[in-house]
């Protein structure tokens, strides 16, 4: 073996790109920095401001209490905008299963996927607060626009994911059994969807957290109801923060559970 | 009249060579068939053209007296009930138990509605019981096809093709993915259908040394045409150098291994 005869790296060639997120990076770093300087901060003492912020931080976290409302109300709240987030998930899993089986490319016709994903991206594309809206036009505004709205772009975001995970089942074993003779739907049955079944549980589990957030916020801006209404009333209303508090609490209880179930769910299924 | 009967079968991918190029052969009920030849020579395509997994381009291909180039979407399902097949990577549902992924060799003979649901009448799952006792495998019906070996995979995949009571076996590269020891079971168990149940066994096989010991007929085939068709018997080394072409040298020392 020859002793090497240079010490030092070799320089590495210059990279265009990564000299531009460089630059892009820097100029962001220094947008921010003069941001801070420039901003008009009116007859507000920041000073003041950030004590005050952490003040009310401190009442909502450590201090919430129940004022208006009681316990079994907060729970009845808390279950409209579950009921509402599940409701949507499942109208939307529903859909999304039979729209995904026409859009993977595995099992369905080309002219068939590119309708059904043209389709369906145009309905991602649109947010789903403004489907909630566009849905009020008709049903006015309340709990039937919030199921529409966020049905559609649940079904919309479902169909996309369900048919990504379809799309991933080993296509040797749906060739195997449509060597045995196997029509189209014991395909579906028998190779896709029990191959694809972890994909779906997480997906759907997904899809109702951003649901049930979302269900929040539908019951305050499009008077859907539930504990987001009754967050909307605490704040905008009562001027109570400390209520406010006790609705976070709530739900970030109930998210917790969630993740939890939702944790031993996929454990379960990928561990079979 | 030959089970099986291939007449000047040609199959392109669009351009102007052709993966299969005038293939014709004839198999009698009964045969132990080898088709051996190099990487990308057509053996797989000329495998999935017998039950029109591919369709030809031209030529005929006739299954049991029916041509299976012509035969309606319903007669090919009845077609392909008859016709086994087992895959290289054996092709099951991984998540699905042992006794679920032989079951599906039934499906030929099912409804829509009770084969989608897994409906199975209890002779259905009796006769999967028994065959999975022939194969040895009567202890891991309930467990999942994932957790199986190679080997026992490829058992799977046999008693999923023998549910379908065929008349045909086709084997795609049955053990270019097992050790020796899982190659010598899963052969010795083709040998053993073709020779106890009279099932006729068409396999591809990139060994030449299992095509010479389970065969009765080889079919040479290198770049879509057939290029030997005879008995092991007649297979000199000047003729596998023939069909193999550069890859031959490759192949004659893994086999002076093998036989060392």
């Amino acid at each position: 073996m020859t002793p090497p005869t240079q010490m030092s790296l070799p320089r590495r060639p210059f990279d265009r790109s990564i000299a531009l997120m460089r630059f892009i990076v820097v100029l962001l770093f220094v947008l921010t920095l003069y941001g801070f300087t420039a901003l008009e901060t009116g007859g507000v003492n920041m000073a003041d401001a950030w004590s005050m912020l952490a003040d009310n931080a401190a009442t909502l976290f450590f201090r919430p209490a129940l004022a208006n409302v009681t316990v079994s109300e907060l729970l009845v709240s808390l279950g409209v905008t579950i009921g509402l987030g599940f409701l949507t998930t499942v109208f939307g899993a529903v859909i999304g299963f039979g729209l995904a089986l026409a859009s993977a490319l595995n099992i369905a016709p080309v002219w068939l996927s590119v309708l059904v994903k043209g389709f369906t991206a145009i309905v991602r594309a649109i947010p789903t607060v403004l489907w909630v809206l566009i849905f009020a036009v008709s049903a006015g505004l309340g709990s039937v626009a919030a199921v529409l709205g966020m049905t559609f772009h649940s079904a919309g975001y479902l169909i996309k994911a369900y048919a990504e995970s379809f799309e991933d089942v080993d296509a040797g074993s749906i060739e195997a059994l449509r060597a045995g003779g196997a029509d189209w739907w014991h395909i579906v049955g028998q190779v896709v969807t029990p191959s694809a079944m972890p994909a779906l549980i997480s997906w759907t589990f997904l899809r109702f957290e951003i649901n049930f957030s979302t269900a929040i916020a539908m019951g305050a801006a499009a008077g859907a109801g539930g504990i987001g209404f009754d967050m909307f009333m605490a704040s905008g209303f009562y001027l109570n923060i400390r209520e406010m508090g006790a609705f976070t609490y709530a739900i970030l209880i109930f998210a917790v559970i969630m993740e939890l179930i939702a944790t031993r769910l996929q454990t379960r299924q990928t561990h079979r | 009249m030959p089970v099986l009967h291939v007449e000047n079968v040609r199959k392109s991918y669009g351009g102007s060579s052709f993966a299969l190029d005038g293939v014709s052969f004839s198999i009698e009920k009964g045969e132990f068939v080898a088709i051996i030849g190099p990487s990308g020579a057509g053996k797989s395509t000329l495998l999935r053209c017998i039950n029109r997994l591919i369709a030809v381009t031209s030529g005929t291909v006739s299954v049991d007296g029916t041509d299976v180039t012509k035969v309606s979407n319903s007669g090919l399902r009845i077609l392909r009930r008859t016709v086994g097949m087992i895959f290289q990577h054996y092709n099951l549902v991984n998540r699905l138990t042992v006794i679920e992924n032989v079951l599906h060799g039934r499906l030929g003979y099912k409804s829509s509605l009770s084969g989608t649901f897994g409906l199975f009448s209890h002779a259905e799952k009796m006769r999967a019981y028994e065959l999975l006792q022939a194969v040895g495998l009567s202890e891991q019906i309930y467990q999942r096809c994932g957790q199986l070996s190679g080997g026992q995979k490829q058992r799977v995949g046999i008693a999923r093709a023998l549910i379908q009571d065929p008349t045909l076996m086709l084997c795609d590269e049955p053990i270019a993915s097992l050790d020796p020891n899982a190659a010598k079971i899963v052969m010795d168990t083709l040998r053993d259908i073709n020779q106890r149940l009279g099932i006729t066994v068409v396999a591809n096989l990139h060994q030449v040394h299992a095509a010479r010991e389970y065969a009765h007929r080889i079919i040479g085939v290198n770049a879509g045409k057939v290029v030997f068709d005879g008995p092991p018997s007649l297979l000199t080394l000047e003729i596998i150098q023939q069909i193999y072409g550069s890859e031959a040298q490759d192949l004659m020392l893994a086999e002076g291994e093998l036989h060392a």
